[in-house]
């Protein structure tokens, strides 16, 4: 029943990495945000990933071990100070002319990005290849 | 099962598909900080399943050995996974594939019987 296990082990980093690319593109969609309902600039957000213990729907039944599944264990809220740009026409502009914008690096967000698109393929690799060998065994009755 | 040989690739594709939830977890917690590359001895597992009495328990997870560790902590190499990813996969392949042969020559010999 190993290899059941396996899919949910995929699908659980595949749903994390979404989770991380969904954070990342919300990051540059408010690269230039300046209110926010908090108050003050948008702030970058990043993710944080823990290692879960999956269990497969059955596995109360089959008593089987577990695996090391991952999850989003956590949003976090860049704390850096927000960029000062000098725009005395900007209508969030403060007394001295300046406006507070997210601190925010593209080339970084894309360097994630990348990379949680990658961790994904990776996933979806690991579960084909392991949906061949539960095909595979199947067709041993064959 | 019907014959050692049978029980023995039986023995070799319940290793490769526990070798496979490791590598299935190496690769979802590729981003994951403090994470450990997870596998197991597969010579020494495969060893005590075949020479061990009946029963033996589940292959002891390790941590891998070897491996640079990013500064978050996490040891994880994308290209090892994927080579033990298709590496997996293609010895469970031959195996199910030799278990099949056994099955197919005990089939035979029961329908040749038949017309004898």
């Amino acid at each position: 029943m190993s290899l059941f296990t396996s899919l949910q082990v995929s699908a659980s980093g595949m749903a994390a990495e979404r989770a991380r690319a969904e954070v990342l593109v919300e990051n540059m969609a408010n690269a230039e945000t300046t209110r926010t309902p908090e108050g003050g600039p948008y702030r970058r957000k990043d993710v944080v990933f823990s290692s879960d213990l999956q269990a497969s729907p059955f596995s109360a039944v089959f008593q089987n071990e577990l695996a090391q599944g991952v999850r989003v264990a956590d949003v976090t809220t860049d704390d850096r100070p927000p960029e000062m740009r000098y725009m005395p026409g900007h209508p969030d502009a403060d007394s001295n002319g300046y406006v507070a914008f997210p601190r925010m690096n593209p080339a970084e967000e894309m360097v994630d990005l990348m990379n949680a698109s990658r961790s994904y393929q990776g996933n979806v690799a690991a579960m084909s290849a392991v949906k061949d060998m539960i095909t595979k065994s199947i067709d041993i009755m064959k | 099962m019907i014959d050692p040989t049978t029980t023995q690739l039986a023995h070799y594709m319940d290793l490769l598909s526990a070798r496979q939830k490791l590598v299935t977890s190496n690769m979802a917690n590729a981003d994951t900080p403090g994470y450990q590359t997870q596998d197991i001895d597969f010579q020494f597992e495969f060893m005590s399943l075949v020479d061990g009495p009946q029963g033996t328990p589940p292959p002891q997870t390790i941590h891998a050995q070897g491996l640079v560790a990013k500064p978050d902590g996490n040891n994880v190499s994308l290209d090892r996974e994927a080579r033990l990813l298709s590496e997996n996969a293609i010895r469970f392949n031959v195996a199910s594939t030799l278990v099949r042969g056994q099955l197919k020559a005990i089939r035979s010999a029961i329908d040749e019987g038949k017309n004898g």
